[in-house]
Protein backbone atom coordinates (compact mmCIF):
# COMPACT_ATOMS: atom_id res chain seq x y z
CA UNK A 1 0.00 0.00 0.00
CA UNK A 2 2.87 2.33 0.88
CA UNK A 3 4.37 1.57 -2.53
CA UNK A 4 1.11 2.48 -4.29
CA UNK A 5 0.80 5.61 -2.14
CA UNK A 6 4.22 6.80 -3.26
CA UNK A 7 3.42 6.10 -6.90
CA UNK A 8 0.09 7.93 -6.62
CA UNK A 9 1.98 10.94 -5.24
CA UNK A 10 4.25 10.83 -8.29
CA UNK A 11 1.37 10.59 -10.79
CA UNK A 12 -0.82 13.24 -9.15
CA UNK A 13 2.16 15.57 -8.74
CA UNK A 14 3.02 15.30 -12.45
CA UNK A 15 -0.60 15.88 -13.48
CA UNK A 16 -1.10 18.80 -11.08
CA UNK A 17 2.12 20.53 -12.14
CA UNK A 18 1.41 20.06 -15.83
CA UNK A 19 -1.93 21.93 -15.50
CA UNK A 20 -3.45 19.31 -17.81
CA UNK A 21 -6.45 18.71 -15.47
CA UNK A 22 -7.11 22.46 -15.52
CA UNK A 23 -6.98 22.67 -19.33
CA UNK A 24 -9.20 19.62 -19.82
CA UNK A 25 -11.67 20.97 -17.22
CA UNK A 26 -11.81 24.27 -19.07
CA UNK A 27 -12.28 22.27 -22.28
CA UNK A 28 -15.16 20.37 -20.70
CA UNK A 29 -16.91 23.66 -19.86
CA UNK A 30 -17.30 24.29 -23.59
CA UNK A 31 -20.07 21.67 -23.82
CA UNK A 32 -22.65 23.17 -21.41
CA UNK A 33 -21.68 26.72 -22.39
CA UNK A 34 -22.21 25.92 -26.09
CA UNK A 35 -25.62 24.33 -25.46
CA UNK A 36 -26.66 27.22 -23.24
CA UNK A 37 -25.50 29.76 -25.85
CA UNK A 38 -27.52 28.08 -28.59
CA UNK A 39 -30.61 27.94 -26.37
CA UNK A 40 -30.13 31.58 -25.49
CA UNK A 41 -29.87 32.52 -29.19
CA UNK A 42 -32.96 30.47 -30.07
CA UNK A 43 -34.98 32.25 -27.44
CA UNK A 44 -33.91 35.66 -28.66
CA UNK A 45 -35.60 36.06 -32.06
CA UNK A 46 -33.79 39.22 -33.07
CA UNK A 47 -30.35 37.79 -32.26
CA UNK A 48 -31.24 34.47 -33.89
CA UNK A 49 -32.22 36.27 -37.09
CA UNK A 50 -28.99 38.32 -37.08
CA UNK A 51 -26.77 35.26 -36.60
CA UNK A 52 -28.17 33.48 -39.68
CA UNK A 53 -26.83 29.91 -39.82
CA UNK A 54 -25.92 29.92 -36.12
CA UNK A 55 -29.46 31.05 -35.41
CA UNK A 56 -30.86 28.18 -37.51
CA UNK A 57 -28.71 25.66 -35.64
CA UNK A 58 -29.77 27.25 -32.37
CA UNK A 59 -33.43 26.79 -33.29
CA UNK A 60 -32.73 23.14 -34.05
CA UNK A 61 -31.10 22.67 -30.64
CA UNK A 62 -33.88 24.61 -28.99
CA UNK A 63 -36.37 22.28 -30.61
CA UNK A 64 -34.67 19.28 -28.97
CA UNK A 65 -33.79 21.05 -25.73
CA UNK A 66 -36.69 23.31 -24.94
CA UNK A 67 -37.32 21.97 -21.43
CA UNK A 68 -35.32 20.25 -18.69
CA UNK A 69 -36.05 16.74 -19.95
CA UNK A 70 -34.93 17.51 -23.50
CA UNK A 71 -32.00 19.61 -22.28
CA UNK A 72 -30.69 16.79 -20.08
CA UNK A 73 -31.02 14.32 -22.97
CA UNK A 74 -29.09 16.59 -25.30
CA UNK A 75 -26.58 17.28 -22.58
CA UNK A 76 -25.94 13.55 -21.95
CA UNK A 77 -25.28 12.98 -25.65
CA UNK A 78 -22.71 15.76 -25.68
CA UNK A 79 -21.10 14.33 -22.55
CA UNK A 80 -20.68 10.94 -24.23
CA UNK A 81 -18.65 12.45 -27.08
CA UNK A 82 -16.99 15.32 -25.18
CA UNK A 83 -15.81 13.36 -22.15
CA UNK A 84 -14.61 10.63 -24.48
CA UNK A 85 -12.29 13.02 -26.33
CA UNK A 86 -11.09 14.79 -23.21
CA UNK A 87 -10.34 11.48 -21.51
CA UNK A 88 -8.51 10.17 -24.58
CA UNK A 89 -6.34 13.30 -24.43
CA UNK A 90 -5.77 12.72 -20.70
CA UNK A 91 -4.90 9.02 -20.99
CA UNK A 92 -2.68 9.69 -24.02
CA UNK A 93 -0.82 12.25 -21.96
CA UNK A 94 -0.53 10.08 -18.82
CA UNK A 95 0.90 7.11 -20.72
CA UNK A 96 2.26 8.59 -23.95
CA UNK A 97 4.26 11.40 -22.35
CA UNK A 98 6.56 8.88 -20.68
CA UNK A 99 7.68 7.84 -24.17
CA UNK A 100 7.57 11.24 -25.86
CA UNK A 101 9.55 12.83 -23.00
CA UNK A 102 11.93 9.84 -22.67
CA UNK A 103 11.09 9.38 -18.98
CA UNK A 104 9.83 5.79 -19.32
CA UNK A 105 13.33 4.39 -18.79
CA UNK A 106 13.29 5.78 -15.23
CA UNK A 107 10.25 3.60 -14.48
CA UNK A 108 11.66 0.30 -15.72
CA UNK A 109 14.58 -0.86 -13.56
CA UNK A 110 13.09 0.14 -10.21
CA UNK A 111 12.21 -1.94 -7.15
CA UNK A 112 8.45 -1.41 -7.47
CA UNK A 113 6.03 -3.56 -9.45
CA UNK A 114 5.32 -2.29 -12.93
CA UNK A 115 1.69 -3.24 -12.28
CA UNK A 116 1.68 -0.77 -9.36
CA UNK A 117 3.03 1.98 -11.63
CA UNK A 118 0.23 1.25 -14.12
CA UNK A 119 -2.39 1.02 -11.38
CA UNK A 120 -1.37 4.49 -10.13
CA UNK A 121 -1.80 5.83 -13.67
CA UNK A 122 -5.23 4.20 -14.06
CA UNK A 123 -6.35 5.57 -10.67
CA UNK A 124 -5.28 9.03 -11.87
CA UNK A 125 -7.39 8.56 -15.01
CA UNK A 126 -10.40 7.52 -12.90
CA UNK A 127 -9.97 10.63 -10.73
CA UNK A 128 -9.63 12.73 -13.88
CA UNK A 129 -12.87 11.25 -15.26
CA UNK A 130 -14.66 12.11 -11.98
CA UNK A 131 -13.30 15.66 -12.14
CA UNK A 132 -14.40 16.23 -15.75
CA UNK A 133 -17.83 14.71 -15.15
CA UNK A 134 -18.41 16.83 -12.06
CA UNK A 135 -17.32 20.01 -13.85
CA UNK A 136 -19.67 19.25 -16.75
CA UNK A 137 -22.55 18.20 -14.51
CA UNK A 138 -22.37 21.21 -12.19
CA UNK A 139 -21.86 23.71 -15.01
CA UNK A 140 -24.64 22.04 -17.04
CA UNK A 141 -27.13 22.42 -14.19
CA UNK A 142 -26.04 26.01 -13.60
CA UNK A 143 -26.64 26.80 -17.27
CA UNK A 144 -30.06 25.16 -17.15
CA UNK A 145 -30.99 27.25 -14.10
CA UNK A 146 -29.66 30.44 -15.72
CA UNK A 147 -31.74 29.73 -18.84
CA UNK A 148 -34.77 29.24 -16.62
CA UNK A 149 -35.78 26.03 -18.43
CA UNK A 150 -39.33 24.84 -17.77
CA UNK A 151 -40.45 21.39 -16.62
CA UNK A 152 -37.84 20.73 -13.93
CA UNK A 153 -38.38 18.35 -11.01
CA UNK A 154 -36.15 16.67 -8.43
CA UNK A 155 -36.88 13.26 -9.96
CA UNK A 156 -35.91 14.56 -13.40
CA UNK A 157 -32.71 16.14 -12.08
CA UNK A 158 -31.72 12.92 -10.27
CA UNK A 159 -32.57 10.75 -13.27
CA UNK A 160 -30.66 13.06 -15.64
CA UNK A 161 -27.66 13.19 -13.33
CA UNK A 162 -27.67 9.42 -12.97
CA UNK A 163 -27.70 8.98 -16.73
CA UNK A 164 -24.81 11.46 -17.14
CA UNK A 165 -22.81 9.61 -14.47
CA UNK A 166 -23.52 6.21 -16.01
CA UNK A 167 -22.55 7.50 -19.46
CA UNK A 168 -19.32 8.94 -18.02
CA UNK A 169 -18.55 5.56 -16.39
CA UNK A 170 -19.06 3.74 -19.69
CA UNK A 171 -16.95 6.33 -21.53
CA UNK A 172 -14.16 5.90 -18.95
CA UNK A 173 -14.18 2.13 -19.49
CA UNK A 174 -14.02 2.35 -23.28
CA UNK A 175 -11.18 4.87 -23.03
CA UNK A 176 -8.91 2.42 -21.13
CA UNK A 177 -7.63 0.63 -24.27
CA UNK A 178 -6.14 3.96 -25.33
CA UNK A 179 -3.55 3.49 -22.57
CA UNK A 180 -2.32 0.53 -24.58
CA UNK A 181 -2.38 2.50 -27.84
CA UNK A 182 -0.37 5.32 -26.21
CA UNK A 183 2.16 2.79 -24.86
CA UNK A 184 2.52 0.68 -27.98
CA UNK A 185 2.52 3.81 -30.17
CA UNK A 186 5.05 5.40 -27.79
CA UNK A 187 3.33 8.78 -27.80
CA UNK A 188 0.14 10.70 -28.49
CA UNK A 189 -0.43 10.28 -32.21
CA UNK A 190 -1.70 6.70 -32.32
CA UNK A 191 -4.31 7.05 -29.53
CA UNK A 192 -5.59 10.40 -30.83
CA UNK A 193 -5.84 9.10 -34.39
CA UNK A 194 -7.60 5.96 -33.21
CA UNK A 195 -10.00 8.03 -31.08
CA UNK A 196 -11.20 9.86 -34.20
CA UNK A 197 -11.54 6.54 -35.99
CA UNK A 198 -13.43 4.99 -33.05
CA UNK A 199 -15.93 7.84 -33.02
CA UNK A 200 -16.51 7.60 -36.78
CA UNK A 201 -16.91 3.83 -36.52
CA UNK A 202 -19.27 4.29 -33.57
CA UNK A 203 -21.58 6.44 -35.67
CA UNK A 204 -21.39 3.96 -38.53
CA UNK A 205 -22.15 1.07 -36.13
CA UNK A 206 -25.25 2.91 -34.91
CA UNK A 207 -26.42 3.51 -38.50
CA UNK A 208 -26.06 -0.15 -39.52
CA UNK A 209 -27.70 -1.37 -36.31
CA UNK A 210 -24.61 -2.70 -34.51
CA UNK A 211 -24.48 0.14 -32.05
CA UNK A 212 -25.26 -2.04 -29.05
CA UNK A 213 -22.29 -4.36 -29.67
CA UNK A 214 -19.60 -1.89 -30.78
CA UNK A 215 -17.91 -0.73 -27.52
CA UNK A 216 -17.44 2.90 -28.53
CA UNK A 217 -21.05 3.41 -29.67
CA UNK A 218 -22.63 1.90 -26.54
CA UNK A 219 -22.22 5.08 -24.38
CA UNK A 220 -23.65 7.09 -27.28
CA UNK A 221 -26.71 4.82 -27.45
CA UNK A 222 -27.17 4.94 -23.68
CA UNK A 223 -27.14 8.73 -23.83
CA UNK A 224 -29.91 8.70 -26.45
CA UNK A 225 -31.96 5.73 -25.20
CA UNK A 226 -35.14 5.93 -23.22
CA UNK A 227 -34.99 2.33 -22.02
CA UNK A 228 -32.26 0.62 -19.88
CA UNK A 229 -29.09 -0.64 -21.52
CA UNK A 230 -29.06 -4.36 -22.53
CA UNK A 231 -26.85 -6.41 -20.14
CA UNK A 232 -24.79 -7.70 -23.09
CA UNK A 233 -23.81 -4.13 -23.97
CA UNK A 234 -22.77 -3.47 -20.36
CA UNK A 235 -20.59 -6.58 -20.40
CA UNK A 236 -19.00 -5.55 -23.72
CA UNK A 237 -18.02 -2.21 -22.23
CA UNK A 238 -16.65 -3.79 -19.03
CA UNK A 239 -14.73 -6.33 -21.11
CA UNK A 240 -13.32 -3.57 -23.32
CA UNK A 241 -11.97 -1.75 -20.27
CA UNK A 242 -10.55 -4.95 -18.77
CA UNK A 243 -8.89 -5.95 -22.05
CA UNK A 244 -7.47 -2.45 -22.40
CA UNK A 245 -5.90 -2.59 -18.94
CA UNK A 246 -4.61 -6.12 -19.43
CA UNK A 247 -3.09 -5.29 -22.84
CA UNK A 248 -1.36 -2.27 -21.31
CA UNK A 249 0.02 -4.38 -18.46
CA UNK A 250 1.16 -7.12 -20.86
CA UNK A 251 2.90 -4.61 -23.09
CA UNK A 252 4.71 -2.91 -20.20
CA UNK A 253 5.79 -6.29 -18.81
CA UNK A 254 6.84 -8.02 -22.00
CA UNK A 255 7.75 -5.50 -24.72
CA UNK A 256 11.32 -4.33 -25.35
CA UNK A 257 11.80 -0.78 -24.14
CA UNK A 258 14.48 0.56 -26.38
CA UNK A 259 13.76 4.29 -25.99
CA UNK B 1 35.00 -14.73 -6.94
CA UNK B 2 31.54 -13.23 -7.03
CA UNK B 3 30.81 -11.00 -9.97
CA UNK B 4 28.58 -7.96 -9.73
CA UNK B 5 27.76 -8.21 -13.42
CA UNK B 6 28.11 -11.39 -15.41
CA UNK B 7 26.90 -12.03 -18.94
CA UNK B 8 27.07 -15.33 -20.75
CA UNK B 9 27.01 -15.27 -24.56
CA UNK B 10 24.56 -12.38 -24.43
CA UNK B 11 23.08 -11.43 -27.79
CA UNK B 12 20.37 -9.22 -29.25
CA UNK B 13 19.02 -9.41 -32.76
CA UNK B 14 16.58 -6.92 -34.32
CA UNK B 15 15.35 -8.67 -37.47
CA UNK B 16 18.39 -8.92 -39.72
CA UNK B 17 20.51 -6.69 -37.49
CA UNK B 18 22.61 -8.39 -34.84
CA UNK B 19 23.14 -5.55 -32.36
CA UNK B 20 25.08 -7.57 -29.74
CA UNK B 21 26.79 -10.93 -30.31
CA UNK B 22 28.14 -13.54 -27.90
CA UNK B 23 28.95 -10.98 -25.23
CA UNK B 24 30.54 -12.52 -22.14
CA UNK B 25 31.89 -10.09 -19.61
CA UNK B 26 32.42 -9.98 -15.88
CA UNK B 27 32.60 -6.99 -13.59
CA UNK B 28 34.13 -7.45 -10.13
CA UNK B 29 32.95 -5.76 -6.96
CA UNK B 30 34.51 -2.37 -6.27
CA UNK B 31 35.90 -1.77 -9.76
CA UNK B 32 35.16 0.80 -12.40
CA UNK B 33 34.59 -1.03 -15.67
CA UNK B 34 34.83 1.13 -18.78
CA UNK B 35 32.71 -0.14 -21.63
CA UNK B 36 34.08 1.42 -24.76
CA UNK B 37 32.81 1.52 -28.30
CA UNK B 38 31.99 3.75 -31.24
CA UNK B 39 28.46 5.02 -31.74
CA UNK B 40 26.23 2.09 -32.71
CA UNK B 41 28.72 -0.50 -31.38
CA UNK B 42 26.10 -2.04 -29.07
CA UNK B 43 26.89 -0.29 -25.77
CA UNK B 44 23.40 1.01 -25.03
CA UNK B 45 21.73 -2.23 -26.18
CA UNK B 46 23.98 -4.12 -23.74
CA UNK B 47 23.17 -1.70 -20.93
CA UNK B 48 19.44 -2.00 -21.61
CA UNK B 49 19.75 -5.80 -21.47
CA UNK B 50 21.65 -5.54 -18.18
CA UNK B 51 18.79 -3.39 -16.82
CA UNK B 52 16.00 -5.69 -18.00
CA UNK B 53 14.62 -3.12 -20.41
CA UNK B 54 15.04 -5.32 -23.48
CA UNK B 55 14.97 -9.08 -23.74
CA UNK B 56 18.13 -10.78 -25.02
CA UNK B 57 17.65 -13.06 -28.03
CA UNK B 58 20.55 -15.19 -26.77
CA UNK B 59 22.45 -15.77 -23.54
CA UNK B 60 21.88 -14.50 -20.04
CA UNK B 61 22.75 -11.53 -17.85
CA UNK B 62 23.17 -11.71 -14.09
CA UNK B 63 23.34 -8.58 -11.96
CA UNK B 64 24.18 -8.76 -8.25
CA UNK B 65 23.53 -12.48 -8.33
CA UNK B 66 20.05 -12.17 -9.83
CA UNK B 67 19.24 -13.36 -13.33
CA UNK B 68 17.88 -10.30 -15.16
CA UNK B 69 14.33 -10.67 -16.48
CA UNK B 70 11.91 -8.15 -17.97
CA UNK B 71 9.51 -6.64 -15.46
CA UNK B 72 11.24 -8.05 -12.34
CA UNK B 73 11.64 -5.99 -9.17
CA UNK B 74 14.99 -7.61 -8.35
CA UNK B 75 17.80 -6.50 -8.13
CA UNK B 76 16.95 -2.85 -8.79
CA UNK B 77 16.89 -1.64 -5.18
CA UNK B 78 20.70 -1.87 -5.29
CA UNK B 79 21.23 -0.57 -8.83
CA UNK B 80 21.37 3.06 -9.95
CA UNK B 81 21.48 3.88 -13.63
CA UNK B 82 21.47 6.52 -16.29
CA UNK B 83 20.77 5.41 -19.86
CA UNK B 84 21.55 7.60 -22.88
CA UNK B 85 20.42 11.22 -22.60
CA UNK B 86 18.95 11.78 -19.13
CA UNK B 87 15.35 12.98 -19.19
CA UNK B 88 13.25 14.45 -16.43
CA UNK B 89 9.68 15.66 -15.97
CA UNK B 90 9.97 19.18 -17.32
CA UNK B 91 7.01 20.55 -15.33
CA UNK B 92 8.55 19.43 -12.02
CA UNK B 93 11.39 21.14 -10.21
CA UNK B 94 14.75 19.46 -9.66
CA UNK B 95 13.70 18.62 -6.09
CA UNK B 96 10.32 17.23 -7.18
CA UNK B 97 11.97 15.06 -9.82
CA UNK B 98 14.30 13.64 -7.17
CA UNK B 99 11.35 13.21 -4.80
CA UNK B 100 9.57 11.22 -7.55
CA UNK B 101 12.71 9.10 -8.02
CA UNK B 102 12.87 8.54 -4.25
CA UNK B 103 9.31 7.22 -4.20
CA UNK B 104 10.21 4.80 -6.97
CA UNK B 105 12.78 3.36 -4.54
CA UNK B 106 10.78 2.59 -1.38
CA UNK B 107 12.89 2.75 1.76
CA UNK B 108 15.03 5.66 0.59
CA UNK B 109 14.90 8.26 3.40
CA UNK B 110 13.64 11.80 2.59
CA UNK B 111 17.03 13.26 3.64
CA UNK B 112 18.60 11.48 0.67
CA UNK B 113 17.16 14.16 -1.63
CA UNK B 114 18.90 17.01 0.23
CA UNK B 115 22.11 15.05 0.39
CA UNK B 116 22.29 14.28 -3.32
CA UNK B 117 21.29 17.85 -4.31
CA UNK B 118 24.23 19.12 -2.31
CA UNK B 119 26.62 16.37 -3.49
CA UNK B 120 25.93 16.98 -7.18
CA UNK B 121 26.02 20.79 -6.88
CA UNK B 122 22.34 21.19 -7.73
CA UNK B 123 21.46 23.45 -4.77
CA UNK B 124 21.17 26.65 -6.87
CA UNK B 125 18.65 24.90 -9.13
CA UNK B 126 16.60 22.82 -6.72
CA UNK B 127 13.46 24.94 -7.12
CA UNK B 128 13.82 25.37 -10.87
CA UNK B 129 11.60 23.56 -13.32
CA UNK B 130 13.80 21.05 -15.10
CA UNK B 131 12.53 22.20 -18.50
CA UNK B 132 14.68 25.31 -18.00
CA UNK B 133 17.90 23.47 -17.06
CA UNK B 134 21.01 23.42 -19.23
CA UNK B 135 22.15 20.14 -20.76
CA UNK B 136 24.96 19.89 -18.23
CA UNK B 137 22.58 20.29 -15.30
CA UNK B 138 20.23 17.73 -16.83
CA UNK B 139 23.20 15.38 -16.82
CA UNK B 140 23.83 16.17 -13.14
CA UNK B 141 20.18 15.53 -12.34
CA UNK B 142 20.40 12.19 -14.18
CA UNK B 143 23.42 11.25 -12.07
CA UNK B 144 21.64 12.44 -8.92
CA UNK B 145 18.70 10.13 -9.71
CA UNK B 146 21.12 7.25 -10.28
CA UNK B 147 22.90 7.78 -6.93
CA UNK B 148 19.92 8.90 -4.82
CA UNK B 149 19.16 5.52 -3.19
CA UNK B 150 22.82 4.72 -2.43
CA UNK B 151 23.06 1.76 -4.83
CA UNK B 152 25.83 -0.85 -4.70
CA UNK B 153 26.10 -0.89 -8.50
CA UNK B 154 25.96 2.16 -10.72
CA UNK B 155 25.44 1.70 -14.47
CA UNK B 156 26.10 4.85 -16.46
CA UNK B 157 25.76 5.36 -20.19
CA UNK B 158 28.11 8.13 -21.36
CA UNK B 159 28.06 9.98 -18.01
CA UNK B 160 30.33 12.82 -19.15
CA UNK B 161 28.15 13.80 -22.12
CA UNK B 162 27.35 17.49 -22.13
CA UNK B 163 29.47 18.33 -19.09
CA UNK B 164 32.05 21.09 -19.19
CA UNK B 165 35.72 20.22 -18.38
CA UNK B 166 35.25 21.10 -14.71
CA UNK B 167 32.13 18.92 -14.57
CA UNK B 168 33.97 16.02 -16.20
CA UNK B 169 36.76 16.21 -13.60
CA UNK B 170 34.13 16.41 -10.84
CA UNK B 171 32.31 13.31 -12.08
CA UNK B 172 35.61 11.46 -12.47
CA UNK B 173 36.50 12.26 -8.86
CA UNK B 174 33.02 11.31 -7.70
CA UNK B 175 33.19 7.89 -9.41
CA UNK B 176 36.69 7.25 -8.05
CA UNK B 177 35.50 8.19 -4.56
CA UNK B 178 32.44 5.95 -4.82
CA UNK B 179 34.56 2.90 -5.71
CA UNK B 180 37.65 3.60 -3.59
CA UNK B 181 36.00 4.85 -0.41
CA UNK B 182 32.46 3.47 -0.49
CA UNK B 183 32.91 0.06 -2.09
CA UNK B 184 30.57 0.77 -4.99
CA UNK B 185 30.93 -0.80 -8.42
CA UNK B 186 30.64 1.33 -11.55
CA UNK B 187 29.92 0.12 -15.07
CA UNK B 188 30.25 3.07 -17.44
CA UNK B 189 30.08 3.27 -21.19
CA UNK B 190 31.83 5.81 -23.33
CA UNK B 191 33.08 6.35 -26.85
CA UNK B 192 36.10 8.28 -25.56
CA UNK B 193 38.94 5.99 -24.48
CA UNK B 194 40.94 8.81 -22.90
CA UNK B 195 38.02 9.57 -20.59
CA UNK B 196 37.54 5.93 -19.60
CA UNK B 197 41.28 5.20 -19.24
CA UNK B 198 41.60 7.89 -16.56
CA UNK B 199 39.24 6.19 -14.12
CA UNK B 200 38.61 2.60 -15.19
CA UNK B 201 40.32 -0.34 -13.55
CA UNK B 202 39.35 -2.45 -16.51
CA UNK B 203 38.22 -1.66 -20.02
CA UNK B 204 36.08 -3.71 -22.39
CA UNK B 205 36.01 -2.68 -26.03
CA UNK B 206 32.89 -3.48 -28.05
CA UNK B 207 32.70 -3.13 -31.81
CA UNK B 208 29.89 -4.12 -34.16
CA UNK B 209 28.29 -6.00 -31.28
CA UNK B 210 31.38 -8.07 -30.40
CA UNK B 211 33.50 -7.67 -27.29
CA UNK B 212 36.87 -7.20 -29.00
CA UNK B 213 39.10 -7.00 -25.98
CA UNK B 214 39.08 -6.76 -22.19
CA UNK B 215 42.14 -5.37 -20.46
CA UNK B 216 43.27 -3.72 -17.27
CA UNK B 217 45.00 -0.36 -17.06
CA UNK B 218 48.54 -1.85 -17.27
CA UNK B 219 47.68 -3.95 -20.33
CA UNK B 220 46.18 -0.90 -21.97
CA UNK B 221 49.42 0.97 -21.41
CA UNK B 222 51.54 -1.89 -22.81
CA UNK B 223 49.39 -2.40 -25.89
CA UNK B 224 49.85 1.15 -27.13
CA UNK B 225 52.54 1.62 -29.80
CA UNK B 226 55.65 3.51 -28.78
CA UNK B 227 58.37 4.97 -30.99
CA UNK B 228 61.61 6.90 -30.60
CA UNK B 229 61.73 10.12 -32.60
CA UNK B 230 65.19 11.43 -33.55
CA UNK B 231 66.02 14.79 -35.08
CA UNK B 232 69.46 15.72 -36.43
CA UNK B 233 71.08 17.99 -39.01
CA UNK B 234 71.87 15.17 -41.47
CA UNK B 235 69.02 12.64 -41.29
CA UNK B 236 70.05 10.64 -44.38
CA UNK B 237 73.49 9.87 -42.90
CA UNK B 238 71.98 9.20 -39.48
CA UNK B 239 69.47 6.78 -41.04
CA UNK B 240 72.37 4.86 -42.65
CA UNK B 241 74.26 4.72 -39.34
CA UNK B 242 71.22 3.48 -37.40
CA UNK B 243 70.27 0.93 -40.06
CA UNK B 244 73.83 -0.39 -40.17
CA UNK B 245 73.56 -0.97 -36.41
CA UNK B 246 70.51 -3.17 -37.01
CA UNK B 247 67.71 -0.69 -36.29
CA UNK B 248 64.60 -0.43 -38.38
CA UNK B 249 64.38 3.25 -39.26
CA UNK B 250 61.77 5.29 -41.05
CA UNK B 251 62.53 8.77 -42.35
CA UNK B 252 59.57 11.12 -42.35
CA UNK B 253 59.16 13.97 -44.83
CA UNK B 254 60.00 16.57 -42.17
CA UNK B 255 63.38 14.89 -41.55
CA UNK B 256 62.36 13.09 -38.34
CA UNK B 257 63.70 9.56 -37.92
CA UNK B 258 61.31 7.06 -36.36
CA UNK B 259 62.56 3.93 -34.59
CA UNK B 260 60.02 1.39 -33.36
CA UNK B 261 62.31 -1.31 -31.98
CA UNK B 262 61.96 -2.19 -28.30
CA UNK B 263 65.69 -1.71 -27.68
CA UNK B 264 65.70 1.80 -29.15
CA UNK B 265 62.62 2.78 -27.11
CA UNK B 266 63.98 1.38 -23.86
CA UNK B 267 67.55 2.69 -24.38
CA UNK B 268 67.50 5.98 -26.31
CA UNK B 269 70.89 6.83 -24.73
CA UNK B 270 72.49 4.05 -26.84
CA UNK B 271 71.04 5.58 -30.01
CA UNK B 272 72.38 8.93 -28.91
CA UNK B 273 75.86 7.44 -28.37
CA UNK B 274 75.78 5.71 -31.75
CA UNK B 275 74.97 8.93 -33.58
CA UNK B 276 77.52 11.01 -31.61
CA UNK B 277 80.26 8.48 -32.39
CA UNK B 278 79.32 8.62 -36.10
CA UNK B 279 79.60 12.46 -35.97
CA UNK B 280 75.85 13.00 -36.66
CA UNK B 281 74.84 14.08 -33.16
CA UNK B 282 71.06 14.30 -32.61
CA UNK B 283 69.46 17.64 -31.82
CA UNK B 284 66.51 15.93 -30.21
CA UNK B 285 65.40 12.52 -28.93
CA UNK B 286 61.87 11.77 -27.74
CA UNK B 287 59.88 8.63 -26.92
CA UNK B 288 56.35 9.07 -28.18
CA UNK B 289 53.46 6.94 -26.89
CA UNK B 290 50.53 6.32 -29.21
CA UNK B 291 47.51 8.39 -28.24
CA UNK B 292 44.60 6.55 -26.70
CA UNK B 293 42.25 7.52 -29.50
CA UNK B 294 44.79 6.41 -32.15
CA UNK B 295 45.19 3.11 -30.31
CA UNK B 296 41.43 2.64 -30.11
CA UNK B 297 40.89 3.40 -33.79
CA UNK B 298 43.83 1.14 -34.75
CA UNK B 299 42.39 -1.71 -32.70
CA UNK B 300 38.87 -1.22 -34.05
CA UNK B 301 40.18 -0.84 -37.62
CA UNK B 302 42.29 -4.00 -37.40
CA UNK B 303 39.40 -5.99 -36.01
CA UNK B 304 37.06 -4.64 -38.67
CA UNK B 305 39.52 -5.79 -41.37
CA UNK B 306 39.69 -9.20 -39.70
CA UNK B 307 35.87 -9.46 -39.62
CA UNK B 308 35.47 -8.25 -43.19
CA UNK B 309 38.33 -10.45 -44.39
Amino acid sequence: MAELGGLLWVEFCKAWRSKMPLWTSLGSLILPVAIAFLLFVARNEELSHKLGLVGAKANLVAYSGADWAAYLGLFTQMVSAGVFFLLVISISWVFGREFTDGTVKDLLAVPVRRSSILLAKFILIAAWAVLLTMVILVSGFLMGILLNLPGGSVALYLGGSGRVLLTACLVTLVVLPFAFFASAGRGYLLPLGLAVLALLMANLAVVIGWGDVFPWSIPLLLAQAKEPMPPASAWIVILTGAVGMFATWLWWMKADQSR
Amino acid sequence: MSWVIETESLGKRYGQIQAVKQLSLRVAEGEIYGFLGLNGAGKTTTIRMLLGMIRPTAGTATVLGTRVRLGNREPWASVGYMVEVPHAYGELTVRENLEAARRLHPGTPPEAVDKIISQLGLSPYDSRRTATLSHGNHQRLGLAKALLHDPALIILDEPANGLDPAGIVEIRELLTDLTSNHGKTVFMSSHILAEVARVAHRVGIIHKGYLLREMNAAELENERNKSLLVRCSNPETAKGVLAAAGNKVELLKDGTLVLRGANAIEHPEQINLLLVNARVPPSGLRVEVEGLEEYFLRLVGAETEKMDG
